[in-house]
């Protein structure tokens, strides 16, 4: 064969001097991972050992909006927004600029204001709709961010992109960075969990990749709790089967499994007989977890109407909380319905009805709780919805499609400035005018306040050095952190 | 002419006329062959070369929305590899040819290479996507060269090739490692010993079926879908319209390669096993271990389900006590009668679950109705459910989900 492997492949000194710079992400740190001992993220068994830095988050719950809500009726006001109403949308605000394939044969694009009131808040003055009088409430709790971009115009791209860095497929989604790179403080529930509910408005497609491994091992994947049935799949016996047989069989099952490691020496062994143990100790905890039944009244009028209802929003902040609680470092919820091409007014209102008071609720109760100052909460969709109307504008009625040139996310907890906004729009809401924000950005000062530096957490892929951020650049926003 | 006289003329023809009658039936007839025909072609779809190629640039920083005009790229290959053959088009039948050339350099090693990680779990280049200067240099150059060599003027027989590699002696060594071997070969570099690889996930579901005997054999068809929990499509499908609909008899238990894949929800209990989504190449699947795939093998309807029909194979076929059972189960699962030692926890296991079983018939039922195939009534009920327990902690063995 014509040689391949000649001397040029050897290491030689420019080449190894690269690979340090490039950072123990590329080396599989796996190996320096030491199950049982505590980082100083207080987690075991990440791939780096430590995070670069001391976190100010230890733990994140990230309240997914999927759909694209519409800024311009919930954050992004401004008193002059008033005076667009009804004109046609200008090329200079424009600039020929691409618009979906839903709205771009419109002969007119006639801008909406929004038809809620806004009033100001808390010390910071910030502006917030009618309907959403108890996220408003928090506005000294909280960094709003008006000045999120992405490139992507349409759901699937734009949604894989802000969870997972990028609008390819493949990659692994924030939570599973988080898994690998930290591992969990949690030696009986997943170290990422994900929850998903519906509003009354049309409900966009999931995708399991955004809360997938990607590249990563899937042990890393969330997994998803469920409102109904089994909270965790396979996670109850088969019929016939009770607690005390499922243990009977177990044993029978380790006591082979330590006769083989005796034989072989082989290390998984002995971990896969933690692991059948870990899941019978699953099938006590998740349960326990997912049962409601010890929370006092007060909590469930604190999340409102919806509380008590398995599978609504309101629902799973309580169980958000509770698996905070017990130690899963990373919990997200998708609430799915915020796609307004039409019945804007009513659609949007109905959405915020939903997720209001127990967004709230959620960070009141870690608040109350003491765990507010080291949980990072974020809250947002996949893109923003545009000033001027999808099909026709009539006096109560309107439809918005989808806008990513800038919409509006809000943060607040461990690390994150209070009562403070971001960024500027223009008066359209269309373009920015002030401080962007992209969503690699935003992903990039997540990490951060989990102590670690975007930069340097890779994982070596398809010849790149892949990061949550992207290879193409991202910035901690600095202003955001406390 | 009026409507209602075509109309008219119409009906006549095709109902009075005798001949028009004939007629048409033959057209029909004659259109029916045609549209059978092609319905009988099997559609399938290709690229080809525009006559005009379209022009190419450089994106800047890779973004599709950004080409530099200035910069125009046409097809070719890094000048550090070998050139297109002679005569070769620079387009995709030159990659082809260039790819599939007896003497590249890259195509026959890296093939080899990937089969040999499949096999043992590691490649000798352990870098299987990458052959580049980032990657690792191969344990055994001269072996893979070797390999290469034969691969390629075998006629790239990939069988042949697998043939070769099990056949060696290195694979044919035992997997057990002595503490000697350890201490020399931690990481099996040197290949002291034989691999010790858990199964993929395809492969325990494969084989659970397999042994239980319910495995349907049938090769080739469309998709099939067995089993699935509820809620997993509608719950991330559009507007939550979308259901999963499980088929029903012998469609339950194909073999895994056959199973239909929904990439925005995929079959769950593969996806615990490191099985990949489809939406990106995976060149090394991950060997993970976790509890959800216990909780897969242990709970999952599939396995369940096939644990009582071993069961059952097992009290009909096994012999009359249960020590021979037990061999005869070890002998499907392992390829090895059970020691005394797997002998007297399984005949724990069985005392223990046959006394709760016999007092409890409730029970037994429901376990042994968990699944579509229906069981043999004529099995004491409690000894059946008893065994099933026992022959789903087999199922859940390391030595049966790991390749030894």
């Amino acid at each position: 064969m014509i040689p391949l492997f000649n001397s040029d492949h050897l290491l030689d000194r420019r080449k190894f001097l690269n690979l340090g710079a490039r950072g123990m992400g590329a080396l599989g740190l796996a190996s320096l991972a030491q199950p049982g001992l505590l980082n100083a993220a207080g987690r075991h068994g990440g791939a780096l050992g430590d995070p670069h830095f001391t976190p100010k988050a230890k733990r994140v719950i990230y309240l997914f909006f999927s759909g694209g809500p519409s800024h311009i009726d919930m954050y992004d006001y401004k008193p002059g927004i008033r005076k667009v109403h009804g004109i046609e949308l200008p090329e200079s605000i424009r600039k020929g600029q691409r618009i979906t394939g839903m709205t771009s044969g419109q002969k007119s694009f006639p801008c909406v204001a929004p038809m809620f009131e806004f009033k100001q808040h808390g010390q910071s003055g910030a502006y917030y709709s009618e309907i959403l009088p108890h996220i408003a409430s928090l506005a000294d709790e909280m960094s709003l961010i008006r000045s999120v971009n992405t490139e992507a115009i349409n759901h699937d791209p734009a949604i894989t992109y802000i969870n997972t860095g990028t609008q390819q497929l493949g990659h692994p989604s924030m939570g599973a960075w988080l898994n690998y790179g930290l591992g969990s403080p949690s030696d009986n529930l997943p170290g990422y969990i994900v929850m998903i509910s519906k509003g009354r408005g049309g409900s966009q497609a999931l995708y399991s990749r955004l809360w997938g491994s990607g590249f990563l091992p899937s042990k890393h994947q969330g997994v998803k709790f469920r409102s109904s049935g089994e909270p965790v799949l396979f996670l109850n016996n088969p019929p016939g089967i009770n607690r005390n047989s499922r243990r009977a069989i177990l044993d029978s099952i380790k006591a082979v499994n330590e006769a083989k490691f005796a034989e072989t020496r082989d290390a998984e062994i002995q971990t896969r007989i933690a692991q059948y143990e870990m899941a019978f100790r699953m099938q006590a905890s998740v349960p326990e977890l997912t049962d409601l039944k010890s929370e006092p009244e007060h909590v469930f009028d604190l999340y409102g109407k919806d509380s008590k209802k398995p599978g609504k929003y309101a629902y799973n902040c309580i169980l958000a909380r509770r698996m905070l609680e017990s130690g899963v470092p990373f919990v997200q919820l998708f609430h799915r319905g915020w796609d307004q091409h039409g019945n804007c007014p009513r659609d949007v209102r109905y959405q915020c009805e939903d997720v209001d008071q127990p967004t709230a609720a959620l960070v009141k109760d870690l608040k109350q709780r003491g765990m507010l100052e080291d949980t990072l909460v974020v809250c947002g969709g996949e893109f923003g919805r545009t000033i001027y109307s999808q099909g026709a504008l009539t006096k109560d009625n309107h439809g918005r499609d989808h806008h990513g040139r800038c919409f509006s996310m809000w943060m607040a907890g461990g690390g994150i400035r209070k009562g403070y906004v971001h960024g500027e729009t223009d008066d359209f809401c269309y373009n920015i005018v002030r401080d962007p924000v992209h969503i690699n950005d935003l992903n990039a000062t997540v990490l951060q306040c989990l102590g670690l530096d975007h930069e340097r957490f890779t994982y070596r892929y398809q010849g790149l050095d892949q990061r949550l951020t992207s290879v193409q650049g991202a910035r901690v926003v600095n202003e955001l952190l406390a | 002419m009026p409507v209602h006289i075509s109309k008219l003329c119409d009906y006549y023809e095709k109902s009075q006329w005798p001949l028009g009658r004939e007629l048409d039936a033959r057209m029909k007839s004659a259109e029916k062959a045609v549209t059978d025909y092609d319905k009988s072609i099997v559609t399938v779809m290709t690229m080809g070369d525009l006559a005009k190629p379209r022009k190419t640039y450089v994106l800047a920083r890779g973004h599709y929305a950004s080409p530099k005009k200035e910069e125009e790229i046409s097809p070719g290959i890094p000048t550090v590899l070998p050139p297109l053959p002679e005569g070769a088009p620079a387009k995709r039948l030159g990659l082809a040819k260039w790819i599939a050339d007896d003497d590249h350099p890259l195509t026959a090693r890296v093939a080899v290479n990937r089969y040999w990680s499949m096999i043992f779990g590691a490649g000798l280049v352990t870098t299987v996507s990458d052959f580049g200067t980032r990657g690792s240099l191969p344990s055994h150059p001269g072996l893979l060269d070797w390999l290469a060599r034969d691969f390629a003027d075998s006629g790239w027989n990939v069988k042949r090739m697998f043939k070769q590699i099990l056949l060696s002696a290195t694979y044919r060594q035992q997997s057990a490692a002595t503490t000697e071997q350890l201490h020399r070969d931690p990481e099996n570099v040197f290949l002291s010993h034989a691999p010790r690889l858990r199964l993929q996930g395809e492969f325990i579901r494969d084989n659970a079926l397999a042994v239980s005997g319910v495995l349907n054999g049938k090769i080739g068809g469309p998709s099939v879908k067995p089993y699935q929990p509820p809620r997993i499509w509608n719950e991330v499908a559009l507007n939550g319209g979308l259901f999963y609909k499980p088929d029903k008899g012998a469609k339950l238990y194909r073999r895994s390669m056959y199973t239909y894949w929904k990439r925005s929800a995929p079959m769950p209990n593969m996806m615990a096993f490191d099985a990949p989504t489809r939406e990106k190449c995976v060149i090394q699947r991950p060997l993970t271990n976790t509890p959800m795939q216990a909780l897969v093998t242990m709970n999952d309807v599939q396995f369940v389900e096939a644990a009582r029909v071993f069961a059952q194979r097992v009290l009909q076929k096994g012999g009359a006590d249960f020590d021979s059972q037990l061999d005869y189960a070890f002998m499907l699962t392992t390829a090895r009668p059970a020691d005394e030692l797997r002998k007297r926890v399984f005949r724990n296991l069985y005392d223990s679950q046959l006394k709760e079983f016999s007092a409890d018939a409730t029970r037994a039922g429901e376990l042994l109705k968990f699944g579509e195939t229906k069981r043999d009534e004529s099995l004491n009920l409690a000894q059946h459910a008893a065994w099933t327990t026992v022959a789903s902690a087999i199922f859940n063995l390391d030595e049966v989900i790991t390749k030894e």
